[in-house]
């Protein structure tokens, strides 16, 4: 059964992939939900909110709200916290109830952006999407709406889109983009400003190190003619040391579509004997990649694809335990298991 | 804006029918702190609906929902206990649209019991807000489930949304995990303690007083390790609530298995403790003499006043005790409590109203306000904290979280009290 799991556990949502990327921006994110959605983000898929404090709020749904879809009641809420305390921006973030109740986030944004002077963005989450749907719909709300202006372009400024420890699975990936490449760097969703997002027409380029953020920068390029590439400087140096002995074997990559392709790449200039193959649970990057749209279909690719080598978060070793007997290296991805690069 | 408190005083003069809106949460938007974790989300960090639900020995759960309503069991599938007990039916859009998922779920039970080497004696079915509002009738999916795989199924309802409800999720799951019990002739000697799901402490006098009056066994759901002890609970003469969470799960029990029950409270002061037991001898119409299991808890907090003095302790409601009542406890005992975070709700107003009496001044401040972004620890006068909330707004200050799994009640959970705060302290 497709939608059945029976080793893993369910991956990031849709929401948790937008909190991620407006984080850091200081900025009212308030997640329209019962309670549940907020303290599954704040308490495994955002890693960054046991360390710094920020203004989330759960907008504490109750079944009569719901039922007689009480957004007035919403609004006045968000309305109030967004005057008690001093943030550049308010943003909803959708989940399972306004999905199913239809609430009219367009409607929401309005009522609430009459009362305030602060910009207001709302991301339509429905929490049966994966991370990367979200953060995909936050990067663009968040550039649509405070990159506005065309600066001047500075040879040396760069920007990062895809950032985030979803995707990067470390908080230090922002610090280490930033000792590889030279110049003004400019890391979004983390260790970066509203500002920098404000003035994303200065940079010569944009660097897309995530699927997440790819619609992002196009509509930059469209919008300021930015050019952008996929690129991913930062990988973990144990998951390539390990993956060095792999010469002359059947290797399958598994991690986000951008890091798997950048990894395979790498170790095949390295390992030009080795038969490498890539793959993602979430999205395709080109002909001849592996798409899983389920636990079986993982199994059996692997069963058929007679691999040595399986280079993957260890989440999803537990799928081919008793029939994979080759090697198994541990590429971590927050977004599966809710691991971090610093846990190891 | 600073973060907002009222006094004791300015609260029971407000009554319990004008509570300020700056303390309902219905009012407000949450705020997500970590000093709400265990409000928004309770499997957080500690029992919610899911672990909960797993409670039940040899049984696995089955949540149907979408997947962001089972993120966080990542963390618990990392506990040996219950790594291989979780499995998920993702719902998707058209799912939710047209309940398709529903007819899904028998076979995915069939194909859950039939995967493992041992099949599970029982299988927790975990739905979410969104089969709340689709209205869906789960009894009758399990029963189905049942037939078809020939182990009984149940439903665990993790209904978010009615969390302030007549019928809140944890005293649901509750009511669900002794639903398994079967009806079973009584044993005179045998009692259940009904409200957690992790035991009480092993030195909790409680044991010694039951025993001693001649209660032979004494079951915990936590302390079975299989189904059949587990069952074994349905010989009970009486159950012994020590949670109000658990009322509704020991009424049914009183309704379906005949078995009565008694509910304690949670209480700190030695007075009020030994009263209680006084009650429980007379319902029981046995002898609890508790005089030893007293002395020591006295001599506890006396011991402790002597060596720190009347220290001025900051209590949180993140502790395996209600606040107000943990607040008005230190206050008799001769402590200072100038700041509480609580949630405040009618039956708090018991507590405060003595509080008020003996602390007029005493700040109460609301975990879930977002005024307490701004919540400033420099202007507070606490040298002790007491719950992970409270530790979390005084970084700085010493204080212990006092809501681990194993539960601490009566006498015992005052000597604890004491020891850990003089642990820390030393």
């Amino acid at each position: 059964m497709k939608s059945l799991l029976k080793y893993l556990s369910p991956f990031a949502p849709d929401l948790a992939g937008a909190v991620s990327v407006l984080f850091e921006l200081d900025g009212l994110i308030v997640i329209c939900d019962a309670g549940g959605c907020t303290g599954n983000i704040c308490g495994f898929d955002e890693p960054r909110w046991f360390t710094q404090k920020s203004a989330l709020f759960s907008a504490g749904l109750r079944d009569m709200d719901a039922i007689l879809g009480r957004d007035r009641l919403l609004a006045d809420k968000l309305i109030a916290a967004a005057q008690s305390s001093q943030r550049k921006f308010a943003v909803m973030i959708g989940s399972p109830v306004p999905a199913v109740i239809a609430t009219d986030f367009t409607a929401l944004k309005r009522m609430c952006q009459k009362k305030l002077d602060i910009p207001v963005m709302a991301i339509e989450a429905c929490g049966t999407l994966d991370y990367e749907v979200g953060a995909s719909a936050a990067y663009c709300e968040l550039f649509k709406t405070f990159a506005q202006e065309k600066y001047p372009v500075k040879a040396d400024a760069v920007g990062v889109l895809g950032v985030t420890p979803l995707d990067c699975s470390t908080l230090e990936a922002a610090g280490k983009i930033t000792q590889m490449i030279s110049g003004d760097l400019r890391c979004y969703g983390m260790n970066s400003t509203l500002a920098d997002i404000v003035r994303a027409s200065e940079v010569s380029k944009n660097l897309v190190v995530a699927p997440a953020a790819l619609k992002c920068a196009q509509m930059l390029e469209r919008k300021f003619g930015t050019p952008y590439e996929i690129a991913v400087p930062f990988l973990p140096e144990n998951t390539l040391q390990a993956a060095i002995n792999a010469a002359g074997k059947n290797v399958l990559i598994v991690h986000q579509v951008f890091a798997a392709r950048a990894l395979q790449q790498k170790l095949q200039a390295i390992l030009p004997d080795s038969r490498i193959s890539s793959g993602s649970f979430f999205n395709k990057y080109a002909q001849g990649d592996y798409k899983f749209a389920s636990e079986n279909d993982f199994a059996e690719t692997v069963a058929e694809g007679n691999f040595d080598v399986i280079i993957a978060d260890d989440a999803f070793r537990r799928i081919v335990e008793k029939s994979f007997h080759g090697q198994w290296i541990d590429f971590t991805h927050f977004a599966v298991s809710g691991k971090l690069l610093e846990e190891e | 804006m600073q973060a907002y408190s009222i006094t004791a005083a300015e609260l029971v003069k407000c009554g319990k029918d004008n509570i300020p809106s700056e303390l309902q949460s219905g009012k407000n938007l949450i705020y997500s702190s970590p000093a709400t974790l265990a409000f928004n989300s309770p499997g957080a960090q500690g029992f919610g609906v899911k672990r909960a639900g797993l409670a039940v020995p040899e049984s696995v759960m089955l949540l149907v929902s979408p997947g962001c309503c089972g993120r966080n069991t990542s963390a618990l599938g990392r506990d040996r206990k219950y790594r291989d007990r979780f499995y998920y039916l993702l719902q998707d859009d058209t799912d939710i649209v047209t309940g398709r998922h529903l007819n899904r779920i028998p076979e995915a039970v069939k194909e859950i019991c039939a995967s493992r080497a041992v099949p599970p004696k029982a299988v927790m079915i975990c739905i979410t807000c969104v089969d709340a509002l689709l209205g869906t009738d789960m009894e009758r999916v399990c029963k189905k489930c049942t037939e078809v795989s020939g182990v009984p199924t149940v439903p665990c309802y993790m209904y978010a949304l009615t969390r302030e409800g007549r019928l809140p999720p944890m005293a649901s799951v509750r009511r669900s995990v002794y639903s398994l019990l079967n009806k079973r002739p009584k044993k005179s000697s045998a009692c259940n303690i009904l409200g957690y799901f992790s035991p009480l402490a092993d030195d909790c006098e409680l044991y010694d007083l039951l025993q001693s009056a001649g209660v032979k066994t004494i079951r915990e759901i936590a302390r079975c390790q299989t189904f059949e002890e587990y069952q074994a609970m349905a010989e009970a003469n009486f159950n012994l609530v020590l949670n109000p969470e658990a009322r509704y799960a020991a009424q049914d029990l009183s309704t379906r298995l005949a078995i009565p029950y008694i509910e304690l409270t949670n209480l700190h002061r030695v007075e009020k403790i030994h009263n209680q037991y006084a009650a429980l001898s007379r319902a029981l119409n046995i002898t609890l003499d508790d005089e030893p299991h007293r002395a020591a808890a006295e001599a506890a907090v006396k011991k402790f006043r002597r060596d720190y003095g009347s220290l001025n302790i900051a209590v949180g409601e993140w502790l395996n005790a209600d606040a107000f009542e943990m607040a008005l406890s230190l206050l008799e005992m001769g402590f200072k409590v100038s700041e509480i975070y609580g949630t405040l709700g009618e039956a708090n107003y018991v507590y405060l109203k003595k509080l008020a009496a003996i602390a007029p001044d005493c700040k109460v401040f609301s975990n879930l306000s977002p005024t307490m972004l701004n919540y400033d620890p420099a202007r507070s006068t606490v040298q002790l904290t007491l719950g992970q909330d409270a530790m979390y707004y005084h970084p700085g200050k010493p204080g212990i979280c006092w809501n681990g799994e194993i539960r601490q009640f009566g006498y015992q959970a005052v000597r604890d009290l004491f020891q850990q705060f003089t642990e820390v302290l030393k």
